[in-house]
């Protein structure tokens, strides 16, 4: 028996060292580029946010149009500091690293998200992805994608035991203290210009301009970026802790999120990239055993 | 009192800084766009303020909104 298991393995060891050496050849294709539509997206998506206020505050815009525009603005800022998250614009040393990190910084300001805790707590997520204990994510875990939003909604009260403010307290990070503080300046500036606002006669542009856009825009993202590509969160490894899957409402609503399995695998590959590596990919990741939920 | 302790103290209160800074104002205003009234008498702005402070230290209590 012991030998037949021997066996196996002298069999399979060199297929997989040949599969592996395949799988990095075809994806160091696809990361050896700057993704400058992230670096236009990032910037112009912020500057957008930016002029819906003064153009909403002056009445050129209704209140409803400046609302819709802020959604969306908000719901895809995301991406391009995901981006930078993995250093793709600009590794540390090089030339664009100043455009890596102010793109990291200045695209997330609509969600309120401090760049250098979503960078420390990503890290985490995809060192221990689908781990009860150690993913940060994994309070996104449900059963259905109302179940949930809803999770998300309860763990982002102000009593909540999040996940994300446990993990980057406990982080050892040499940077953690920094971007703590960061953390604290960006999130108690967004309530002093929210109370200012209402206070001075601004509630409802306030309200309908940041607060709701970014209460929707984080479900959104929390939706198509963590919970659809891991649900339903069990499996961990390799190939299974990310499933390549169809999305109802088609890649773009999704924001290329079918394919985040690959950059689970392949961190440095740029987020339009990844659909086109997929599908170079696939006959390799059928052989590892992938998760393919309908792609 | 140093500055990070103090915020830290401020977030304890979070809800109900909230619930004065932003919900009293926010519901005084809806009011009034809607041209409506408040009830039980009271002016937008002292209802917007009850409901406010009210909602504010459920929350802080339940620690949660919802």
């Amino acid at each position: 028996m012991n030998a037949a298991v021997e066996l196996q393995t002298k069999v399979r060891a060199p297929r997989e060292t040949e599969l592996l050496r395949e799988e990095k050849a075809i994806a160091r294709k696809y990361h050896s580029r700057v993704p400058w539509e992230m670096v236009a997206w990032g910037l112009g998506n912020f500057c957008l946010w930016l002029a819906v206020w003064p153009l909403t505050l002056s009445g050129v815009l209704p209140l409803w149009a400046g609302f819709l525009l802020s959604t969306f603005c908000v719901a895809v800022c995301y991406l391009p500091s995901h981006e930078a998250q993995h250093s793709i614009i600009g590794v540390k040393g090089s030339r664009l690293r100043w455009l890596n990190e102010l793109v990291g910084h200045v695209s997330t300001i609509p969600l309120v998200l401090p760049y250098r805790v979503a960078w420390i707590t990503h890290r985490q997520h995809h060192g221990h992805a689908n781990d009860p204990d150690l993913d940060p994510d994994y309070g996104n875990k449900g059963d259905t994608w109302w179940r949930s939003l809803w999770n998300g909604i309860k763990a982002r009260q102000p009593g909540a035991n999040s996940a994300y403010r446990t993990i980057a307290k406990q982080s050892d990070d040499p940077k953690i203290q920094r971007a703590l503080v960061e953390a604290a300046v960006l999130t108690t500036t967004y309530y002093v210009i929210l109370t200012t606002l209402a206070w001075s006669g601004h509630a409802l542009e306030a309200a309908l301009l940041w607060w709701l856009p970014r209460h929707i825009g984080t479900a959104y993202i929390t939706l198509f970026l963590s919970w659809a590509p891991h649900h339903p969160m069990v499996e961990q490894g390799r190939y299974r802790d990310t499933r390549a899957w169809r999305s109802p409402v088609g890649t773009i609503l999704s924001m290329g999120m079918e394919y985040h399995l690959v950059h689970h695998l392949y961190q440095k590959i740029p987020l339009f990239q990844t659909g086109p590596a997929f599908r170079e990919l696939r006959h390799v990741l059928e052989q590892r055993g992938y998760r393919n939920d309908g792609l | 009192m140093n500055p990070l302790a103090l915020l830290r103290r401020a977030y304890e209160w979070g809800p109900v800084l909230f619930g004065i800074g932003f919900v009293a104002p926010l519901i005084t205003q809806s009011l009034d766009a809607a041209s409506a009234s408040a009830p039980m008498g009271l002016s937008n702005i002292q209802f917007g303020l009850a409901i406010g402070l009210m909602t504010g230290l459920i929350a802080k209590a339940r620690g949660s909104w919802v």
